[in-house]
């Protein structure tokens, strides 16, 4: 029997069992206790588990995830939220140079078994600091492990698979997705959440994406069927590592791909992917890779460019019509 | 023409601007009194004192920021970021206000700075001082990022990146400092940003890499014609954003083979970016698909190691050869 929740509800599920479950884990970041999370996330935490274990922390991302880090080391399992990705560029040096090499300094005598949650991704109009998707900043990072839920069934399982690495974990969360409604089914919690997973099968190319842009890469796959084109959707869920093999898979089967990546366009892991399939899939390709990216601009405010910006379901849709018709 | 090592041409290049423009200013740890820990400011102020030349706290995120309240009110201010490493501490500066600025304000208030970094490894420093982090730049639309190989590219470009309207990271391969040398003319021109160069031209394969691993790349090419008969192009890249894709698609559909050699990691490397561009714009001029030759996908090694982790002419040769056997 699965459960009808919002991918908020979910996550909050997914805290809430955490915290239940091991007396070592506890949340920390700005906002998360008293108002409940920037997005509502943690929304009764604070009463139900306590200020010890619920702790709202000053503007600092540098100092809160330093503070994880240093949590982590000393034994605990901390889950720290950061409002968006692009604030989390203040603590880039605490992930890159102490949080990704700690293991590896000390010989393998510490390891930081740290959890990231991040809000990433545009979409509602919040303008040039809050709207980017720089997951593929992370997915450079050797020494930690990239996941991106992009369904309420991984909303509301991928955090106990994280809290149970060994290494750091980043999990972004899209902040389009926070209302969306979806199944839960409490039987498939298992789902190693470092492979990838086919939403839709088809045999004429592969569109491969992750996160915020599955759903519009999944309707872009539903108007595409009319025109007698057959794409398979794969959800990538973890960015580092990536499931090269599935990815391979796929565009053997179909021959075509695009990647639909709402990170911009140059350097993003679109880019990685696309590597990846020349060096593993170079003979079976019939058309060239292409990447539907966010334009490389800062995300705008106006509504109407801003959805210009970002990649589209039509967007998508056009791209793939355009590959079949030069490729056929 | 004097012979001049990579640090002399810098310092060439920065007294020069120094005394050309009275709007540049040079900011950083360590920058004055002691002339910069490898010695890249050396003499700049005595020349043109503590106003010009001045020596900041240990605070990545205040220098940058400092340099981007600069360039808003009207000077040229020159950080230097005593390893690229630290640049970390200063990425939301930059991401988020020096390369969104001049957009944010419709175009009113362009950032003109450079940040000055020593990049890359292979001098046996200790954890944190090796990084070769060039492709978050890449992912940082309103930063142009240049990365010379040599004295007289490091001149010229660092010309460029001082008289260039926006902000311009500038990134030193700190391991050819010193070893080669190069005819640099004092009072030359500046080399465009934007441009890669040919610099060894070939046939049967294209090569394109940047930076300290010119060197490598060049011996293999070496090695290559010597031993396996096989002419390799190798283009040097210069300029990483914006990249100078129409030279490496052409070079490419004449010799239909390619190789990108550099330090950083594979994974959303620039040499991913290089192949989804070739993919795109040459995919069916390939006779096998694009390689790539990297640094391990491992935090950066400890100084004993770290030979076995950065390419070497033996990895170049053998990615040469698996392409040309496809």
């Amino acid at each position: 029997m699965t459960l009808s929740m919002t991918y908020r509800e979910a996550i909050r599920a997914a805290l809430r069992d955490a915290l239940q479950s091991d007396p070592r884990v506890f949340l920390m970041g700005e906002d998360v206790g008293r108002y409940g999370g920037a997005f509502a996330c943690s929304k009764g935490l604070l009463e139900e588990f306590g200020s010890e274990r619920i702790r709202d922390t000053p503007l600092s991302e540098s100092a809160f995830v330093g503070a994880g880090i240093g949590a982590a080391l000393g034994g605990m399992r901390p889950i720290v939220e950061i409002m968006t990705v692009n604030f989390s560029l203040l603590a880039l040096d605490q992930i890159v140079n102490n949080a990704a090499t700690l293991r590896h300094m000390s010989g393998g005598q510490f390891s930081v078994p740290l959890v990231v949650r991040m809000a990433t991704g545009g979409g509602r109009r919040v303008a040039a600091q809050h709207s980017n998707s720089l997951e593929c900043w992370y997915a450079h990072v050797p020494g930690i492990k990239v996941l991106a839920p992009a369904t309420v069934q991984d909303a509301r399982f991928m955090l106990a698979a994280a809290l149970r690495e060994p290494d750091p974990v980043f999990l972004f969360e899209h902040i389009m997705l926070y209302p969306e409604h979806g199944e839960v089914d409490p039987n498939a919690a298992a789902a190693d959440p470092f492979r990838a997973a086919l939403r839709r099968a088809g045999k004429d190319v592969s569109l491969i994406t992750y996160g915020g842009s599955l759903k519009k890469t999944l309707l872009a796959a539903d108007k595409l069927a009319p025109l007698g084109i057959e794409a398979e959707v794969l959800d990538l869920r973890s960015l580092r590592p990536l499931d090269t093999a599935a990815i391979v898979q796929s565009v053997s089967k179909t021959h075509r791909a695009v990647v639909v990546d709402e990170g911009w366009r140059t350097g993003s892991l679109a880019a990685e992917i696309s590597a990846q399939i020349m060096e593993g899939a170079f003979f079976d390709l019939d058309a060239p890779v292409a990447r539907v990216c966010a334009a490389e601009t800062p995300i705008p405010y106006a509504g109407h460019l801003e959805d210009a910006a970002l990649p589209q379901t039509d967007t998508i849709v056009r791209t793939v019509a355009e590959m079949m018709q030069h490729h056929a | 023409m004097p012979k001049l090592n990579m640090v002399k041409a810098i310092n060439l290049a920065l007294h020069e601007e120094m005394a050309r423009d009275p709007s540049v200013v040079i900011l950083g740890e360590d920058v004055g009194r002691v002339g910069g820990v490898f010695r890249v400011t050396e003499g700049l102020f005595e020349k043109f004192g503590a106003q010009r030349v001045i020596d900041t706290p240990v605070s990545e995120a205040g220098i940058v920021g400092c340099a981007i309240g600069m360039a808003i009110n009207g000077l040229r201010p020159i950080a230097e970021i005593q390893f690229s490493g630290f640049m970390f501490n200063a990425f939301h500066q930059l991401n988020c206000h020096a390369a969104r600025f001049r957009y944010r304000s419709w175009g009113h208030y362009p950032v003109p700075m450079v940040m000055r970094a020593p990049i890359g490894g292979g001098i046996r420093a200790l954890e944190h001082h090796n990084d070769s982090e060039e492709a978050l730049y890449v992912q940082s639309p309103g930063l142009k990022a240049v990365y010379p190989s040599t004295p007289a590219a490091a001149h010229g470009l660092l010309l460029s990146a001082i008289r260039d309207s926006d902000p311009v990271m500038y990134l030193e391969p700190k391991r050819v400092y010193r070893a080669p040398v190069e005819e640099v003319p004092e009072g030359g021109d500046a080399w465009p940003i934007g441009k890669g160069r040919i610099v060894r031209p070939g046939k049967h394969i294209t090569l394109v890499t940047w930076g300290a691993m010119l060197q490598e790349t060049l011996e293999a090419a070496e090695k290559a014609d010597q031993e396996l008969k096989i002419a390799c192009e190798v283009i040097d890249l210069l300029s990483i954003v914006p990249m100078d894709t129409p030279l490496i698609v052409e070079s490419v559909s004449r010799t239909g083979r390619c190789v990108i050699v550099h330090e950083a990691q594979a994974a959303c490397g620039v040499g991913a970016e290089i192949s989804a561009r070739l993919n795109e714009q040459a995919l069916l001029r390939l006779e096998a698909p694009v390689a790539r030759v990297t640094g391990w996908d491992i935090p950066y090694p400890f100084f004993a190691r770290e030979h076995g982790f950065l390419p070497n002419v033996p990895r170049i040769l053998k990615a040469i050869d698996q392409t040309m056997a496809f």
